[in-house]
């Protein structure tokens, strides 16, 4: 009897809890690699301290599993991770350990964290975080943290190319807190010392950019030769 | 006999060699940046966005006309100064070194005529070479880099400017660009009625910009009274232009400042001129 009940209590945990990150890491993958390539317009937004610039339009090239080209007619700007480098960190299995953090809601859709701990120090990421929406199999946030470009989080909204994964809105949080002023090429030789103490206020550490996704185009067939770099 | 004068003044500039020296010397100027920017234009503005791309990446042409030309102009405004007092400054005093200005002041015209024909003449001259930098600047490196949004650098931050914008912002940057030069030549003008030869007149003024534009770099508040009054301070107002949104109040107000110092010191010009002795 007492082996009767314990291996109820073992089967009852193992369907609750079972599942383990990697699974569903695997799920996302397996969703993310569906579209092989994909084409989308993208209308840029950028909120960022010490840059003004208005929303510019631009358009995105994607092809697994990591060719990535934006083409916008004007200047625009994008962070410097967070399209490809994660999807790409996660499709390899041997170079992270994934482990489940706490539960929470974003957005009214219950999601799950996953901690992703690299298992080698030399790498570009240092400690990812991505919470799952589990019944859908996509990211609704994550966060980066890398050696180089300091902490991105990145929100995800998903509309109708759900089912690649892909999504609809990306709202990237980034830390501006490194960026300084070349001195040099700066000088406001007509701006009096006054001026400068007025136009001096508290500084925001954060910066936001959000990108529209519109009119996708998934598995078309891009040719390679799109990612080509034209010389300038 | 006002015009006339002031067409006999401008043959006078034209018929000097020197007068060709600024066009030639803009031209130079300008081949040699957008030589030097077509070249190693991209590394140039690595250096400004290096701080920014350690977490963003800026995707488009960075390297265009406009943002040459708005180098170009940042450069050569600080410059073209010499070029201009070299002309202006030589009108009336060239005439007591020649010893034309007795001949000058015993025609049929009045001496406050004299002096305001002069000033045609120099403002004229001033419109040719700022017109000769706006083509330049503008037209040739549209030309050679093509067009694309505007990348400013100031010191809170970077402007990006959309290409649509910009056209407009050149074409008034122009007009108050126009309008500091032409404090310059009004003022060599001026200094041009106290002497009796080219080099003093050209020099002062140099030595003037020289002056006041250190003390309006020097970040001590000692100077923050008089820094707003200094026609140097406003000689660069062109640039709020490209700011967004366009300060147009601390435009105006440099605009009034540099023509009030255009009134200002051509009111001297005719005083000192009416004084002047011109029989020894």
């Amino acid at each position: 009897m007492k082996k009767i009940l314990l291996f109820s209590l073992f089967s009852l945990s193992f369907s609750a809890f079972g599942q383990k990150p990697e699974d569903i890491i695997d799920k996302i993958n397996t969703k993310i690699a569906g579209a092989k390539d994909y084409t989308v317009n993208a209308h840029i937004d950028a909120d960022i301290p010490m840059i003004q610039i208005m929303p510019s339009k631009a358009k995105i090239y994607f092809k697994q599993k990591d060719k990535f080209k934006i083409e916008s007619k004007g200047i625009s700007i994008l962070p410097k991770q967070g399209f490809t480098e994660l999807n790409v960190f996660l499709s390899d299995k041997s170079k992270y350990t994934a482990v489940f953090g706490d539960s929470l809601k974003i957005r009214d859709v219950d999601t799950r964290l996953i901690n992703i701990i690299p298992n080698s120090s030399s790498g570009e990421i240092i400690l990812a975080k991505i919470w799952v929406d589990q019944k859908n199999s996509v990211i609704m946030r994550s966060q980066v943290t890398t050696q180089s470009n300091g902490t991105v989080k990145t929100d995800f909204k998903y509309g109708n190319q759900l089912s690649y994964g892909l999504p609809s809105e990306l709202k990237f949080e980034i830390d501006v807190k490194k960026f300084k002023m070349p001195k040099s090429v700066a000088a406001d030789i007509n701006k009096t010392s006054t001026d400068k103490k007025k136009t001096k206020s508290k500084p925001k550490s954060k910066g936001t950019i959000t990108i529209t996704l519109t009119d996708y185009a998934v598995n078309t067939g891009l040719s390679d030769s799109i990612f080509k770099d034209k010389k300038k | 006999m006002l015009l006339k004068n002031t067409y006999n003044e401008l043959i006078k500039i034209l018929s000097k060699p020197r007068s060709y020296l600024g066009l030639g010397a803009l031209t130079i100027l300008i081949g040699i940046i957008i030589f030097a920017m077509k070249a190693d234009g991209e590394s140039m503005v690595s250096f400004v966005t290096s701080s920014f791309e350690q977490t963003l990446s800026f995707n488009g042409k960075l390297v265009n006309g406009n943002l040459i030309a708005f180098i170009i102009l940042q450069m050569l405004v600080v410059h073209i100064p010499l070029l201009i007092a070299l002309v202006t400054g030589d009108l009336i005093s060239g005439e007591a070194a020649m010893g034309t200005i007795r001949m000058l002041a015993s025609k049929p015209i009045s001496r406050t005529s004299i002096v305001l024909s002069k000033f045609f003449a120099g403002a004229i001259y001033t419109f040719v070479i700022t017109i000769w930098l706006g083509i330049l600047a503008v037209f040739v490196s549209h030309w050679v880099f093509g067009t694309g949004d505007l990348m400013v650098l100031n010191s809170d931050g970077l402007v990006i400017l959309p290409e649509s914008d910009i056209l407009w912002r050149f074409g008034l940057a122009f007009c108050v660009a126009y309008l500091s030069l032409l404090t310059v030549a009004t003022l060599s003008i001026c200094l041009s009625a106290f002497a009796e030869n080219s080099i003093g007149p050209i020099v002062a003024t140099m030595a003037i910009i020289i002056i006041f534009t250190i003390i309006g770099s020097l970040d001590v508040s000692v100077f923050d009274s008089i820094k707003p009054y200094l026609f140097t301070t406003h000689m660069a107002s062109w640039r709020s232009f490209f700011e967004q949104p366009v300060p147009f109040d601390e435009i105006m107000n440099s605009v009034v400042i540099l023509l009030t110092h255009i009134v200002l010191l051509v009111g001297i010009t005719i005083f000192k001129f009416n004084k002047k002795d011109i029989t020894s």
